[in-house]
């Protein structure tokens, strides 16, 4: 990979415990790479312990979600040159080891957002059936509206190109960073494809899914995949 | 003249609430462009309260049995009108609100890497020795 062209943007909120740990594997499997960490509106040591290990941090004062954060990573990615923005969650999900397969289709300029998906090929993920159901909806709905076949619609470890960052650093469908991101983005005309990887458990802290949210989950995005298709073009 | 009883609740109602708007407003509670909604919204319900043979005329042509649905129609109607307003504002004002903190940590951080190059620069706080 080459470096100065990609930035590895890792939104965290109150992850003291795991940004080490992800840090530190991003620096042993990734050398090289540029890393930017978002501090979400952190309550913890988040901030502190991602400056001890000189990662640059945009800090934002309250919590404003994943999406923002990513918002927040385009602009800084943008204001320092760089042509590849890759979104890495803080958890220790996402493996620094398939940073190159998810980057190469969009350095090489074969689609604009390469998602990593854990469907593509065989993976050692195997998810409880209301999750796959979930997924099979999502999938569905994406490629009823976009057209376009994307197996993971929850999946957080993506690349984005410099074209999707000029657009999102000021319009982005923030609340939604899962199907209803990639119906906005495909929409625009953003070319959007997958990459096989494969993900891990959490490493620690507690898991943004809880049972009231995984209720409220798809209502959400459903909702919200269809309020993408009456959104006027801007 | 004669006034109903009702008639003269409504009065006071709409009286009350015209006083109350105004005060909100000479207190710089309320911001006029709000004020004058809920201006517009005393004087609606000023006119349907005493203006009877009005009232009765609107109800007939909508079709409506008793005049009072016609007054709570009306006050539904405006109701709902204000929230939806208020949620493209609440919209607005959230957006505004997470670019401006999102502007804010890129500062933070723009003024960090500033100070990271040139380390003669004052520290945070006016300059004051110390770690």
């Amino acid at each position: 990979m080459i470096p100065g062209r990609v930035l590895v943007i890792v939104p965290a909120m109150n992850e003291e415990e795991s940004l080490p740990v992800t840090l530190d594997e991003l620096r042993r499997k990734a050398p090289g790479v540029a890393v930017l960490v978002v501090d979400d509106g952190s309550r913890d040591a988040t901030t502190d312990v991602a400056r001890a290990r000189g990662v640059p941090v945009v800090r934002h004062a309250v919590n404003l979600g994943v999406g923002a954060a990513l918002q927040t990573g385009f602009r800084w990615a943008l204001a320092h040159g760089f042509d590849v923005a890759v979104q890495l969650d803080a958890d220790g999900q996402h493996d620094p080891a398939f940073l190159d397969a998810l980057v190469e289709p969009v350095l090489a300029g074969r689609c604009d957002v390469s998602i990593g998906s854990r469907f593509v090929s065989r993976s050692a993920y195997r998810a409880p059936a209301a999750r796959r159901f979930g997924m099979v909806l999502f999938s569905a709905v994406v490629r009823l509206t976009a057209g376009v076949r994307i197996t993971d619609t929850t999946s957080g470890f993506r690349a984005y190109d410099r074209a999707v960052m000029e657009v999102g650093q000021h319009d982005f469908p923030k609340d939604f960073p899962d199907a209803p991101l990639l119906i906005d983005l495909a929409r625009r005309g953003f070319r959007l494809c997958e990459v096989a990887v494969e993900m891990r458990p959490r490493e620690a802290g507690r898991s943004f899914y809880t049972l009231g949210k995984s209720l409220y989950y798809p209502y959400k995005n459903l909702l919200a995949s269809l309020m993408v298709l009456v959104k006027r073009a801007g | 003249m004669f006034l109903s009883r009702t008639q003269v609740i409504v009065a006071l109602a709409a009286v009350g609430l015209a006083l109350f708007v105004l005060d909100l407003v000479r207190r710089r509670r309320l911001s006029e462009e709000y004020s004058l909604l809920w201006v517009v919204a005393s004087v609606t319900i000023a006119i349907l309260g005493f203006t009877t043979p009005l009232l009765k005329a609107i109800t007939r042509t909508l079709g409506i049995l008793y005049e009072g649905s016609t007054v709570f129609f009306f006050g539904l109607a405006f109701a709902t009108a204000m929230l939806l307003y208020l949620s493209v504002k609440l919209s607005r004002l959230g957006q505004e609100n997470h670019a401006l903190t999102r502007e804010l940590g890129l500062l933070r951080n723009e003024i960090d890497e500033l100070r990271r190059a040139a380390p003669g620069a004052a520290p945070p706080g006016g300059g004051k020795a110390g770690a």
